[in-house]
C-alpha cells in the first residue's frame, strides 16, 4: 500500500484508507482512481500527487 | 554566483531547490531562525495538531534532499544585519556569509494581545512546529479551549479540538468568521458548521483582561461575561518580518516593498512569500498574500527571475481549509466585487459562489467543490469575462468551459499578434 502527496498542497492519499468521502474504497490502488479524479483539498489534478511513502 | 536564502518556510525553501532545478551551479545557503528542517504549516491546525499526522509527513521535502541538492542549510540562526554595500550578511552566530543575490524570505509572527497576557501560562500561539506539541498537551478531552480569532488558523484549530472532545469557544472581534477573506453572509456559513459541531461561537467579541488563575485563565469581556478557560489561542493574524531590511534601508511598507519579478528597492536583494509587498497586476493596488500557495509558487518565481529568467509573477491568491470535512476554498478577491452568483445549493454544504466586478470574474469561494474552484481560478487569471449565467448553470462543466475559453482566448491573442505583424510588415 502505498502513499501519493498532492504537489500543490500537500493533502495525501493512502491507497491503505482510500477516500470514503469520494466513495474510493480502503484499499483501491492509485491506478485504479480515474483520471479526472482530482485533490479534495486544494482541486490539483491526479498528475499533480506524487508517491510519497511506500507502505 | 552565490545565492544566500533568510527563511526556511516554503517560500525560502522552494526557492533554494527552485534554484538548483533550474540549472544554478553556484552554492546556495538557506538559513533561517527555526530549528527545524522545513516544514508544511498547513497540517499544524488540522491532522497534525489532531495527532493523526506523525511529523515526518510535515517535512516540506525528504531530510536528504538539502544534501542530494548541495543546498547549504542552517538552522536556528537568525539574521542580525545586512550589509548591501559590501553583500554580506551577519548572523547571531557571529558567522558573516557572503553573497552575489540575497532573497529575503522572513515570512511573519504571530499577531499578538499586550503582552502580560501573552506572557501568561496555558497561553498559545501557532505558526511553528515547536508551538503544536505544548498546545496539543492542553487538547484533553472535557478541557475547555478559548479560540481568540476565527480566521482561518483559529477556525482549524477549533475544529480539530472539538475532534478531540475538548469543549471550544471562539472569540471573534468582526462581526463573522474569516472576515477578511470572506463576505459576512458567507462566514455565517462557517459559523454554523461551528455551532452545529458544539462550538460556541462569540462575535463582536471584546476582551477587557486576561487573569491568570491556577490551571487556566480567567477572561473578562467588555460585556462584563467572564469565561474560564483551560486553555487560550491566540490566532488573530500576522506581522510581516521586517526588520531585517528596514534596517538595511530596503523599501518597506506592510512588507517588503517589491516588483513583479521580487527585486526590492536594493540591488541584488529580493524578497517572497508572506513577507512581500507586491503588486496586483488585476485590480491595482498593493498588498501581501499570506497563504501557503503563493509563498511556494512566488519562491519559485523570484528563484527563476534571479537567475535572469524576468518573468513577471501576477497570481491570483487561494487558500484551502478544512474544517469538520468541509473543504473551504477562497480564491481572488470576492471583497472587491459588485456582483455575486452561487452555483447548486447554498443551504447544503457543497456549493460554489463567485465574485463579479463590473463584468469580469475577481473571486470564488466554495464550500467542498475543489474541483469547480480550480476551473474558476483559471478563468479569472486567463479568461476573466465571463457571464454570471453560464457559471450558475448545472448543466455546463467549469473545468470543460474553462478550458475551452482560455483556449479561445489564446488563439484571440494569437490572432491579434499576426495581425499586429501583418500591418508592421504592410507600414513598412
Amino acid at each position: 500500500m502505498k502513499i501519493w502527496q498532492c504537489q500543490q498542497c500537500g493533502f495525501e492519499y493512502d491507497e491503505a484508507k482510500g477516500w470514503p468521502e469520494e466513495d474510493i474504497a480502503p484499499g483501491t490502488k492509485w491506478e485504479d482512481i480515474p483520471d479526472d479524479w482530482s485533490c479534495p483539498d486544494c482541486g490539483a489534478a491526479k498528475a499533480d500527487f506524487e508517491m510519497v511513502e511506500v507502505g | 554566483m552565490k545565492v544566500v536564502i533568510v527563511g526556511t518556510g516554503v517560500a525560502g525553501a522552494s526557492a533554494a531547490i527552485a534554484l538548483r532545478n533550474e540549472g544554478h551551479r553556484g552554492p546556495i545557503t538557506l538559513i533561517g531562525s527555526d530549528p527545524e528542517d522545513p516544514y508544511r504549516r498547513p497540517p499544524l491546525s488540522k491532522d497534525f495538531l489532531g495527532g493523526t499526522m506523525p511529523v515526518e509527513r510535515t517535512r516540506l521535502k525528504p531530510p536528504t534532499i538539502w544534501a542530494e541538492k548541495e543546498i547549504e542549510l542552517i538552522k536556528g540562526a537568525n539574521a542580525e544585519s545586512i550589509d548591501v554595500g559590501g553583500k554580506t550578511i551577519h548572523l547571531d552566530s557571529g558567522q558573516v556569509l557572503q553573497y552575489d543575490q540575497l532573497l529575503l524570505a522572513t515570512g511573519g509572527r504571530p499577531k499578538v494581545l499586550k503582552s502580560e497576557f501573552m506572557d501568561m501560562t496555558h497561553v498559545y500561539t501557532l505558526r511553528h512546529l515547536r508551538d503544536v506539541a505544548p498546545l496539543r498537551n492542553e487538547l484533553n478531552a472535557g478541557s475547555h479551549l478559548v479560540v481568540v480569532g476565527a480566521g482561518l488558523i483559529g477556525s482549524e484549530v477549533a475544529a480539530t479540538a472539538k475532534g478531540l472532545g475538548v469543549k471550544v469557544t471562539i472569540l471573534e472581534a468582526a462581526s463573522a468568521p474569516i472576515a477578511r477573506l470572506m463576505p459576512a453572509w458567507l462566514g455565517e456559513k462557517v459559523a454554523s458548521l461551528h455551532k452545529d459541531m458544539g462550538v460556541k461561537m462569540v462575535m463582536n467579541a471584546r476582551i477587557e483582561s486576561f487573569n491568570q488563575y491556577e490551571g487556566g485563565v480567567r477572561i473578562s469581556m467588555a460585556s462584563g461575561n467572564r469565561i474560564d478557560a483551560n486553555a487560550v489561542l491566540v490566532a488573530i493574524g500576522m506581522t510581516p518580518n521586517i526588520e531585517l531590511a528596514a534596517n538595511a534601508e530596503i523599501e518597506v511598507a506592510d512588507g517588503i516593498v517589491v516588483d513583479a519579478y521580487g527585486r526590492t528597492s536594493q540591488d541584488s536583494v529580493w524578497a517572497a512569500g508572506d513577507v512581500a509587498n507586491m503588486e496586483n497586476g488585476f485590480l491595482g493596488g498593493r498588498y501581501r498574500i499570506e497563504h501557503w500557495t503563493n509563498a511556494q509558487d512566488h519562491g519559485v518565481a523570484v528563484a527563476k527571475n534571479i537567475l535572469g529568467q524576468n518573468a513577471p509573477y501576477n497570481p491570483v491568491p487561494w487558500c484551502w481549509s478544512d474544517q469538520y470535512g468541509v473543504s473551504l476554498q477562497i480564491c481572488g478577491w470576492p471583497d472587491a466585487s459588485d456582483d455575486v452568483g452561487v452555483r447548486g445549493d447554498i443551504n447544503s454544504n457543497s456549493f460554489l459562489t463567485f465574485f463579479h466586478r463590473k463584468g469580469r470574474l475577481v473571486g470564488s469561494i466554495a464550500f467542498s467543490k475543489p474541483k469547480e474552484l480550480r476551473a474558476i481560478r483559471e478563468l479569472i487569471g486567463k479568461s476573466p469575462f465571463i457571464s454570471p449565467e453560464l457559471l450558475s448553470d448545472p448543466k455546463v462543466d467549469l473545468a470543460e468551459l474553462a478550458k475551452s475559453q482560455i483556449e479561445a482566448e489564446q488563439f484571440e491573442n494569437k490572432r491579434n499578434e499576426t495581425a499586429a505583424i501583418k500591418d508592421l510588415v504592410r507600414e513598412r
